[in-house]
C-alpha cells in the first residue's frame, strides 16, 4: 500500500498496463514529455519511449480518430483529452465510430480506446474548463463511461477500462485530483493522503466497471452520487444528520442498477446528486431507472442536486456548484412525512 | 371563411386564471356577437362573457370545471371574411406551455408563470377522486387491503401520510375487504362533493387566511336600544319609494365614520411589496350566504352614500350574489368586511378575515335581555360586536379603541351624524 | 485594373443541364510528360507532381514515360476483368434496387480503375478504408459478390446482420476497414492503423479512400496533420469524381488549387494523377506505397475521374449538370481505356470482350440468384431480429438484457 493521490494511481494504472500489455499506447496533447497539464502520465514517456507515449497535435478528432484506427491495429490506446470541455471536436469520432464500430461491423471489428478526461468544476475554470458532459457520453449506444470519486476506484477503474475490449469515456473529477473536496471552498484544502481511499496498492488490480460502491450504509434516505459529489453528500448528510446511504455509481454505464434499487427499496427515499446540468442530466435517467424500480416503495419524490442549467460561470462558480445547501435542502424534501 | 380564435382574456385584476362555470354554446351553434356564451368563474364571481364575434362555434376548449389560464384558447369561431386571426392561433397552439397572447407585457409574464401550476390543478380536478399519498403508502395500504379513500390524510393538501395510515390500522381501521368496513361503508353512505369553482375559491382563500393572518379577536357587547329605535323611526316615517331599513345601512354608516377615526382599520395589505394601504373611502364587503357558498360583494364609497342607497345597494349586491350575476367589480376592492350571523344566533364568532383586508366586523344576534343600567335591572337590546384584525398590522389596543368607539357612537346614534 | 472593392466569390459548376458540357477548368497534361521522382523525394519536391496530372496511357492508348509500371499482359488481362466485373454488378444492383429488392445502392461507374489500379498495386495485408464508392476494392481482394449482396439485401447472410446501409460492406479477413455512412471519418481512423503498424514495427501501410466534397471536412485535416507529423505509412486518396451530390468540386475548395496540393501544403507528399488511367493511378499508388513502406511517410493522392452515374439511388443528376458530361469528360471511359490499350498490344480483342461481358453477366446473375436465396429485405428467411441488441458491447449489459425481453415479449404478443 502507498499513500498517493488520484493523479498518482492514475499514472500508477497507465504505467501499470504499459508494462504488462506492449499494446498498450498513451497518447494526447502535452502527455508525452511534459508529462501532461495535470501531470498525470509523468514519466511514461521517459519509461516507455516516444512510440508508446505519444504526444501529438491539438486535434481531439484527430486524437480521438487515429486511436480508433491504432485500436483496429491491435494496440491499446489510452487517449487524454485534456479538458472534457475539448472533447467536441472528437466527438462525431466517439459516437458515430467508437461506439459504433463492433455493431456495424458484427463483431468483426473493435476499437478498446480509454479516453481519459479531466471534467467537472471547482477549479475556476470558467465555462470551458468545467463541464460535466457524462450524460451526453451515457447517451450513446455503444461506449462505457466511468467516473471515480477517490484515487483508489480511479487506479482500479483505469486498469479495468484500459483493458476491456470495449471503448469507455473515463471522467476525472479534476477538482478532486488532489484532495477529496466537500463542496465548501472557505475550507482548508485536504489531501488523499488521509483518506483511507488514498490507500492505493502499488501493484496492479482493478475495480470492474459496471459495480457501483456503497460509500456509506444508512437507513432513511438514498443519495446516488459519483465523482466529486460523492464527498459533498458525505458532508451534507453529516451536516444534517441524515442517516443517509450514499452510493457512489462509479460506472455510469454499464450501470449496476440493482444495488441502486436495493438501496432505496430499503430507504424509501431517493436524493441524485451530480455536478453537470440538470435537463436531459444523467440524474434524469437515474432518477428514472429508480422510480421504474422502486415506485411503491418510494414515501416521496426522488429529488435530483445538479448544476444550474447554464454554463459554469466564472465569477459565480460556487454559486453554480450544487454544494451542501442543495445537498441538504433535496434531504429535507425528500425526507417529508 | 376563417377562424376567429378566442382567448380567456384578463378579466380583471390581473386575472391569470378563470373555471369554466357552464357553456352556453355549443361546436356547431350560430352565434351573434354579444351573445353570452359561457360563463367564467373567477375569484368569486361567474362572470359572463359574451361573443366577440358574429359567427359559427368551431371548437370549445375545456369543459365546465376546467381551469383556463388566461390567454389560452377557449373558442375557435368560424367567421365570415378576413378578420379572421387564424395566424395567431398558429402561432400561439393551445397549450398552457405556449406564451398566452395577453396585451401587456405584465399580464402576459404572470399568465407564462403561472401557466404549468394551471395544468396541474386541471390535473388534480379531472382525477380528485384519487386520494393524495406516496406510492410506498400506496403499496402498504394494497397489500393491507386499506381502501385508503377512507384514511383521513393529515398532510398538505390532505396527503395521507405514512403515519397517518399507522394510527388509522392502530385505532382499529379496517381493511376494506372486510365485512365490517363494507358495512360501515354502507350505512356511511360517503357522498363525494368535488371542491371546484366557488367552494375552491372559498377553501383557498380561506386557507390563505388562516395562515398568512395572525388574528386577533374582540367582542363587546353593545346597547343598541337606542340604535333600534331610530331605524324603527326611519322605517315607520319614509316615503314609499324608500327602501326598508335592516340594521346594517345604519350600521355601515357608523362603520365610515369609525373608519375615518381608525385609518389602521380599513386597510388592505399587498404582500408581494410589503405595503399595507389605507384606505380614505369606505369599500365595505358584505358576507352573504348564496348555494354556491360565501360571496362577498362589496359597497364601494360606502361613506358618500345615504343610508337608504346603502339599504339599496345590499339588497341589490345580495341578490346578484345569491344569483351569481354579480359583476367582476361589484364582487372586488372591499377593504373592510362585515359579516352577520345574527339571524341564526350565537353570541361570538372568530371571523376570518378577508385577506387582503386587515380586518372584519362580526355582527351577533340583537336579543332583548336584562341589564344593569344606573343601578337597576333593566330590559335592553343588546348585540354583541365580534371583530378580527391583523395583529401584524392593527395593533390590539387599537382595535379595542375601534370597537368602544364603534360601540359609543351604536349607543347613542345621533352622534352617527353628527361631524366630528 | 484591379478591384478596390472587397467580395464574395461563389463557385459556379461549369455547365448546367441544358449546356453544353465544358471541362476547360481541368488542368490536363500529356501522357509521360511528368517524371517519376524517387520514392524517398522531399515533400517541397512533390509541387510538380501535386499540381500537375500525372498519366500514362496516351491518345492512341499506349504506355508513355516513367511512370508507366510494365505490367505484363496477363495481370492487364485480370485488371480488365475486375473493372468489368464491377460495373456489370453495379448494373444489376441499380436494377434490383428499382425493383424494390433492395433499399439503396450506389454506383462507382466511370471510377473503376481507382480502386481496381490501388487495391491490385497494394500488399494483401495492407488494410484499406473504403468509401461507400470502392467496391472494386472488394472486388479485387475476392469478397464473394454474393456476400456484398447479401449486405445490400439486409439478407441471413449479411455480413453486417441486417445493421447497415447497403453498400456499407466491410472484411475482417481481406483487411477491408467496416464503412461508415458518416464521411471522412476514415481518414484519420487510416492514419492511426498505419501509426500503429509502424509502432509495432510491421511493414503494412493502410490506404484511405474519400472524394473531392470530404475534403471539406475536419477529419480530413486531422488525417493530413498526424499523417504529416509522424509520417505515417498511409496513402490518402480524393477520388475527384467533380462532384458532391449536386455540389461541384470547387465548392470543396478545387477551383483555386488542385486536391493534391494540399498534400505538400501539409507537410506530406502529394501527387495528382488520371484517375480513369489505370496504369497511372497503378503506377502512383505503387510509388506511394513504396515510400510509405520505406518510411518516407504519407502521400496525399488525387484521382481525377468523373462520376459517371448518380450519387446514389435517391439522386436524380439530369436536374443539375448536362447529360452528355460523361461522354465529354476528356479523360474518357477507364474500362474502354484500358481495353484499348490492351487491344493496341495485341493482348485483347473485341470478341474476347464480349464474351467477358457475357460471361461475368451469368456469374453476376448466378450471384444474385444465390443471394436472394437467403433472403430479401422483404421476403424472408429474415434474420432474427434480436441480432440487433447483439456487438453493442462485447458482452451485453443489463439495460440492453432487459430489452431484448421486452422485444421479445413485445414479438410473442405476451
Amino acid at each position: 500500500m502507498a499513500k498517493m493521490n488520484m493523479i498518482q494511481a492514475l499514472n500508477s494504472a497507465m504505467d501499470i498496463a504499459m508494462d504488462r500489455d506492449p499494446s498498450v499506447v498513451v497518447m494526447g496533447e502535452d502527455v508525452g514529455y511534459f508529462g501532461g497539464v495535470f501531470r498525470c502520465t509523468d514519466g511514461l514517456q521517459r519509461k516507455y519511449g516516444e512510440h508508446r507515449c505519444i504526444d501529438t497535435p491539438i486535434a481531439e478528432g484527430g486524437i480521438i480518430g487515429t486511436a480508433i484506427g491504432m485500436g483496429v491495429n491491435g494496440l491499446r490506446p489510452v487517449a487524454e483529452i485534456q479538458f472534457a470541455d475539448y472533447i467536441y471536436p472528437g466527438f462525431d469520432q466517439v459516437v458515430s465510430e467508437l461506439a459504433r464500430l463492433r455493431y456495424r461491423s458484427a463483431g468483426d471489428f473493435y476499437a478498446p480506446v480509454t479516453i481519459r478526461t479531466p471534467c467537472g468544476g471547482g477549479i475556476r475554470g470558467g465555462q470551458t474548463h468545467s463541464q460535466s458532459p457524462e450524460g451526453i457520453f451515457a447517451h450513446v449506444s455503444g461506449i462505457q463511461v466511468v467516473m471515480p470519486s477517490n484515487p483508489y476506484d480511479a487506479k482500479g477503474l483505469l486498469l479495468a477500462s484500459i483493458e476491456s475490449d470495449d471503448p469507455v469515456v473515463f471522467f476525472e473529477p479534476k477538482r478532486i485530483y488532489n484532495g477529496p473536496f466537500d463542496g465548501d471552498p472557505d475550507k482548508p484544502a485536504v489531501g488523499w493522503s488521509s483518506h483511507p481511499q488514498g490507500e492505493v496498492p502499488e501493484g496492479y488490480y482493478t475495480v470492474p466497471l459496471g459495480q457501483a460502491n456503497v460509500v456509506r450504509e444508512g437507513n432513511d434516505v438514498t443519495i446516488v452520487t459519483y465523482g466529486t459529489m460523492v464527498h459533498v453528500a458525505e458532508a451534507a448528510a453529516r451536516a444534517a444528520d441524515v442517516d443517509a446511504e450514499i452510493i457512489d455509481v462509479r460506472s455510469l454505464q454499464p450501470l449496476d442498477l440493482e444495488t441502486l434499487t436495493t438501496s432505496v427499496n430499503k430507504t424509501g427515499r431517493c436524493v441524485i446528486a451530480h455536478e453537470a446540468t440538470r435537463f436531459s442530466g444523467y440524474g434524469a435517467e437515474l432518477s428514472a431507472s429508480i422510480q421504474e424500480h422502486c415506485f411503491y416503495a418510494l414515501e416521496a419524490p426522488i429529488q435530483r442536486v445538479t448544476g444550474w442549467d447554464t454554463p459554469y460561470p466564472h465569477a459565480f462558480e460556487w454559486d453554480y456548484f450544487p454544494g451542501q445547501k442543495r445537498i441538504i435542502a433535496a434531504l429535507e424534501a425528500a425526507l417529508e412525512d | 371563411m376563417g377562424q376567429y380564435v378566442f382567448k380567456l382574456p384578463d378579466l380583471g385584476e390581473g386575472t391569470v386564471e378563470a373555471e369554466i362555470g357552464e357553456w352556453h354554446v355549443k361546436v356547431g351553434d350560430q352565434v351573434n356577437e354579444d351573445d353570452v356564451i359561457v360563463d367564467m368563474m373567477t375569484d368569486k364571481a361567474a362572470v359572463e362573457i359574451p361573443s366577440p364575434v358574429t359567427g359559427r362555434i368551431a371548437s370549445l376548449h375545456g369543459q365546465q370545471g376546467d381551469i383556463v389560464a388566461v390567454g389560452m384558447n377557449l373558442i375557435v369561431f368560424d367567421v365570415d371574411g378576413e378578420s379572421a386571426n387564424t395566424a395567431t392561433s398558429e402561432a400561439t397552439p393551445d397549450a398552457p406551455q405556449a406564451a398566452p397572447t395577453a396585451p401587456e407585457p405584465a399580464a402576459k409574464t404572470v399568465a407564462q408563470t403561472v401557466a404549468p401550476e394551471v395544468v396541474a390543478n386541471a390535473n388534480n380536478t379531472s382525477t380528485n377522486a384519487r386520494v393524495l399519498t406516496s406510492p410506498a403508502v400506496r403499496a402498504r395500504a394494497k397489500k393491507q387491503g386499506i381502501d385508503l379513500s377512507v384514511v383521513p390524510g393529515s398532510g398538505a393538501r390532505g396527503r395521507i401520510l405514512a403515519r397517518d395510515l399507522e394510527q388509522f390500522i392502530a385505532g382499529g381501521g379496517k381493511p376494506a375487504s372486510s365485512t365490517v368496513a363494507v358495512t360501515n361503508l354502507e350505512t356511511d353512505e360517503i357522498e363525494e362533493h368535488k371542491v371546484i369553482g366557488v367552494r375552491r375559491v372559498i377553501a383557498r382563500k380561506m386557507s390563505e387566511a388562516k395562515r398568512n393572518i395572525p388574528h386577533f379577536t374582540y367582542v363587546d357587547e353593545v346597547d343598541i336600544t337606542e340604535f333600534n329605535a331610530l331605524r324603527e323611526h326611519l322605517n315607520a316615517t319614509r316615503s314609499a319609494d324608500k327602501p326598508k331599513l335592516t340594521f346594517l345601512p345604519l350600521l355601515i354608516a357608523a362603520l365610515a365614520k369609525t373608519m375615518k377615526a381608525f385609518p389602521q382599520c380599513n386597510a388592505t395589505y399587498d404582500a408581494e411589496r410589503e405595503v399595507v394601504l389605507r384606505h380614505k373611502a369606505l369599500h365595505v364587503g358584505i358576507a352573504t350566504q348564496t348555494k354556491d357558498g360565501l360571496k362577498v360583494p362589496v359597497i364601494h364609497q360606502a361613506q358618500a352614500r345615504s343610508i337608504w342607497a346603502l339599504a339599496d345597494d345590499i339588497k341589490r349586491l345580495s341578490e346578484a350574489a345569491r344569483n351569481g350575476k354579480a359583476k367582476k367589480q361589484e364582487l372586488t376592492g372591499s377593504s373592510i368586511t362585515i359579516t352577520s350571523l345574527g339571524a341564526l344566533g350565537g353570541i361570538v364568532t372568530t371571523p376570518v378575515i378577508n385577506s387582503p383586508e386587515v380586518g372584519i366586523i362580526g355582527i351577533n344576534k340583537a336579543v332583548d335581555r336584562p341589564v344593569v343600567k344606573d343601578g337597576n335591572i333593566v330590559v335592553r337590546t343588546m348585540m354583541n360586536v365580534s371583530v378580527s384584525f391583523d395583529h401584524r398590522f392593527v395593533d390590539g389596543y387599537d382595535a379595542a379603541a375601534m370597537v368602544q368607539y364603534l360601540k359609543g357612537l351604536l349607543e347613542y346614534p345621533a352622534t352617527i351624524f353628527v361631524p366630528e | 485594373m484591379a478591384s478596390k472593392q472587397s467580395r464574395l466569390h461563389v463557385p459556379s459548376a461549369p455547365a448546367r443541364p441544358g449546356d453544353e458540357p465544358d471541362f476547360s477548368y481541368l488542368k490536363l497534361m500529356p501522357a509521360g510528360r511528368l517524371g517519376r521522382p524517387d520514392s524517398h523525394v522531399k515533400v517541397n519536391e512533390t509541387h510538380e507532381l501535386a499540381s500537375g496530372l500525372v498519366r500514362v496511357l496516351d491518345d492512341n492508348h499506349e504506355a508513355q514515360g516513367q511512370w508507366d509500371p510494365h505490367l505484363d499482359a496477363k495481370e492487364l488481362q485480370v485488371a480488365l476483368r475486375h473493372m468489368v466485373m464491377t460495373r456489370i454488378f453495379d448494373d444489376r444492383m441499380q436494377r434490383v434496387q428499382r425493383q424494390g429488392k433492395i433499399s439503396f445502392y450506389v454506383k462507382s461507374t466511370g471510377e473503376e480503375a481507382v480502386s481496381v489500379a490501388q487495391a491490385m498495386a497494394l500488399q494483401p495485408g495492407d488494410m484499406l478504408f473504403p468509401s461507400y464508392r470502392n467496391q472494386g476494392l472488394f472486388i479485387v481482394r475476392g469478397s464473394n459478390l454474393t456476400d456484398l449482396m447479401s449486405q445490400c439485401l439486409s439478407n441471413t447472410r449479411d455480413m453486417c446482420k441486417g445493421r447497415q446501409l447497403p453498400v456499407m460492406y466491410h472484411s475482417a479477413e481481406d483487411k477491408l476497414f467496416s464503412i461508415s455512412g458518416n464521411l471522412t471519418t476514415q481518414y484519420p481512423q487510416a492514419v492511426g492503423w498505419a501509426m500503429a503498424s509502424a509502432i509495432k514495427g510491421e511493414q503494412h501501410i493502410a490506404a484511405a479512400w474519400i472524394g473531392d466534397g470530404s475534403t471539406a471536412e475536419a477529419d480530413f485535416h486531422h488525417a493530413l496533420t498526424f499523417a504529416a507529423v509522424y509520417q505515417a505509412p498511409v496513402l490518402l486518396n480524393v477520388v475527384n469524381n467533380q462532384y458532391a451530390i449536386s455540389t461541384f468540386q470547387a465548392f470543396a475548395g478545387g477551383e483555386q488549387q488542385t486536391f493534391a496540393a494540399r498534400g505538400p501544403g501539409n507537410g506530406i507528399a502529394g501527387v495528382r494523377v488520371d484517375g480513369n488511367d489505370f496504369l497511372a493511378v497503378y503506377a502512383v499508388t505503387q510509388w506511394a506505397a513504396e515510400r510509405a513502406r520505406a518510411g518516407a511517410g504519407a502521400t496525399l493522392i488525387e484521382h481525377v475521374t468523373y462520376r459517371g452515374s448518380a450519387h446514389s439511388t435517391s439522386d436524380d443528376p439530369t436536374r443539375y449538370r448536362p447529360k452528355e458530361e460523361w461522354a465529354a469528360f476528356p479523360l474518357g471511359d477507364p474500362i474502354e481505356r484500358l481495353k484499348q490499350h490492351l487491344i493496341a498490344n495485341g493482348d485483347w480483342s473485341d470478341a474476347r470482350h464480349d464474351a467477358l461481358v457475357e460471361e461475368l453477366t451469368e456469374h453476376v446473375t448466378a450471384c444474385w440468384r444465390e443471394a436472394t436465396s437467403y433472403g430479401t429485405l422483404n421476403e424472408g428467411p429474415h434474420l432474427d431480429a434480436s441480432l440487433m441488441f447483439e456487438d453493442i458491447f462485447e458482452k451485453m449489459p443489463a439495460n440492453l438484457r432487459a430489452q431484448r425481453e421486452q422485444w421479445r415479449r413485445e414479438k410473442s404478443g405476451d
